[in-house]
Parts: C-alpha cells; sequence; structure tokens
C-alpha cells in the first residue's frame, strides 16, 4: 500500500492533516497530487497549543508541510479491496512483444534491401558470396559474376 | 478542461478575493488575491507582502467565511 494512493483513495472522507508547525487541520480531503499538495473543504485549524480554533470553508495545503496525515480505517479498507483487485487482472506482458516480432519479419522489407546489396557488392569487388547469398536472386547472380 | 490542471487547487476563484496565506517559517499574510501562477508564486494587494515566493507558501484559505471557534471537538457530557 503506497502513501500515496491511501492518499487518493481518502478522496471525499474526512482526515486530519498535522503540519510541521504542529497546527492540525480537519476536513474533507477534495483533491490531492503527488507532491502531496491537498485541498480541504469545511476546515476546522486547531493551533499548534490545541487551544485555538478557526473554521474556514477550504484550504490548501502545500505538501512538503505535512508532518503526517490520519485518515479513517474504511479508507484503509477501501485501498486494499483496490489493490488487490488490480493485482488479480494483471495483463501478462507477451502480447505486444510477439506483435512486433511478426511485423518486422513481413515480406517487403528484407527482399529489396538484400537485391541492392547483392548487385552492388558482388559487381564491383567480387566478393557477394556469403552477403549476397541472403539476397535472394540478384544477390546470387552478383555472387556468380564475382568468382567468374 | 483548463490548460492548467497542474495544482490541486483553482486559485482562479480566489482572484480579487481575500485570502489568508501561511509561510513557511511562521509568518502570515493577508490580502487580496490578484494573481497566481503554477508554482504557487502569489501576487496579493493590501497585503503586508505584496510578493509571495511560492516555495515559501505553505497554506492559502479564503479570508471569506474564516472565523475563530470553540473548541469543536469537545463533546457535551452525555453526546
Amino acid at each position: 500500500m503506497l502513501p500515496l494512493s491511501l492518499l487518493k483513495t481518502a478522496q471525499g472522507h474526512p482526515m486530519l492533516v498535522e503540519l510541521k508547525n504542529g497546527e492540525t487541520y480537519n476536513g474533507h480531503l477534495v483533491n490531492c497530487d503527488t507532491w502531496m499538495n491537498i485541498h480541504l473543504r469545511e476546515v476546522i485549524c486547531t493551533s499548534k497549543d490545541g487551544d485555538r480554533f478557526w473554521r474556514m470553508p477550504e484550504c490548501y495545503i502545500r505538501g512538503n508541510t505535512i508532518k503526517y496525515l490520519r485518515v479513517p480505517d474504511e479508507v484503509i479498507d477501501k485501498v486494499q479491496e483496490e489493490t488487490k483487485s488490480r493485482t488479480d487482472r494483471k495483463p501478462p506482458g507477451v502480447g505486444r512483444g510477439r506483435g512486433r516480432g511478426g511485423r518486422e519479419d513481413g515480406p517487403g522489407g528484407r527482399p529489396a534491401k538484400g537485391i541492392g546489396r547483392g548487385i552492388d557488392e558482388g559487381g564491383a569487388r567480387g566478393q557477394g558470396g556469403s552477403r549476397g547469398g541472403r539476397g535472394g536472386l540478384g544477390g546470387n547472380r552478383g555472387a556468380g559474376r564475382g568468382r567468374g | 478542461m483548463s490548460g492548467r490542471k497542474e495544482t490541486v487547487l483553482d486559485l482562479a476563484k480566489f482572484v480579487d478575493k481575500g485570502v489568508q496565506v501561511k509561510l513557511s517559517g511562521g509568518r502570515q499574510v493577508t490580502g487580496t488575491l490578484k494573481g497566481y501562477d503554477q508554482l504557487l508564486n502569489l501576487v496579493l494587494d493590501e497585503a503586508v507582502e505584496s510578493v509571495c515566493r511560492g516555495t515559501a507558501v505553505m497554506l492559502v484559505s479564503p479570508t471569506d467565511g474564516t472565523d475563530e471557534i470553540e473548541n469543536p471537538f469537545l463533546q457535551p457530557d452525555g453526546a
């Protein structure tokens, strides 16, 4: 269970946020991001020493000022369910690899390349034998000429 | 959807409204929000500090509707 997935699951739920400076904020989580910046609604702010309180309709809290968050137990249960269902339908990564391999073996590309190379090398330098052979008809002809 | 979905809270709704900004280091600024960017750099009008560096911004909340209240966590006896 990742901290941020827990936080994401807690969206819409009440939660407590304590900042590094000791202030706490109780409110409903509206939104959060990967920096743990959070947006709370219907917030009650408690001062560091716990003797003053403020109500605010909403607030934005920068993630790096957070000391810790408390979330209700049902959120913990919910995130466990979600991670379980995610591992259950884990897709095998084989399909895509096979598909790509098949495409490269297609009939278009390689013979054309082979013909070109076979004629060139075979004709000019007379060593088309091994390389030109792959190219099919053109390559073979080139190799023959080189030897003769 | 607007182009900037970077921030969790869309500060557009606070523009020209009173906001309270707490900065790391303990200072606090209230003023009228005139502008902002994705990094949470803020332009505040009629505030103690007129430009706040985004990385120092710890908390933003509207002043409208923010009041000091009695301890709401104290339950009356028997409740």
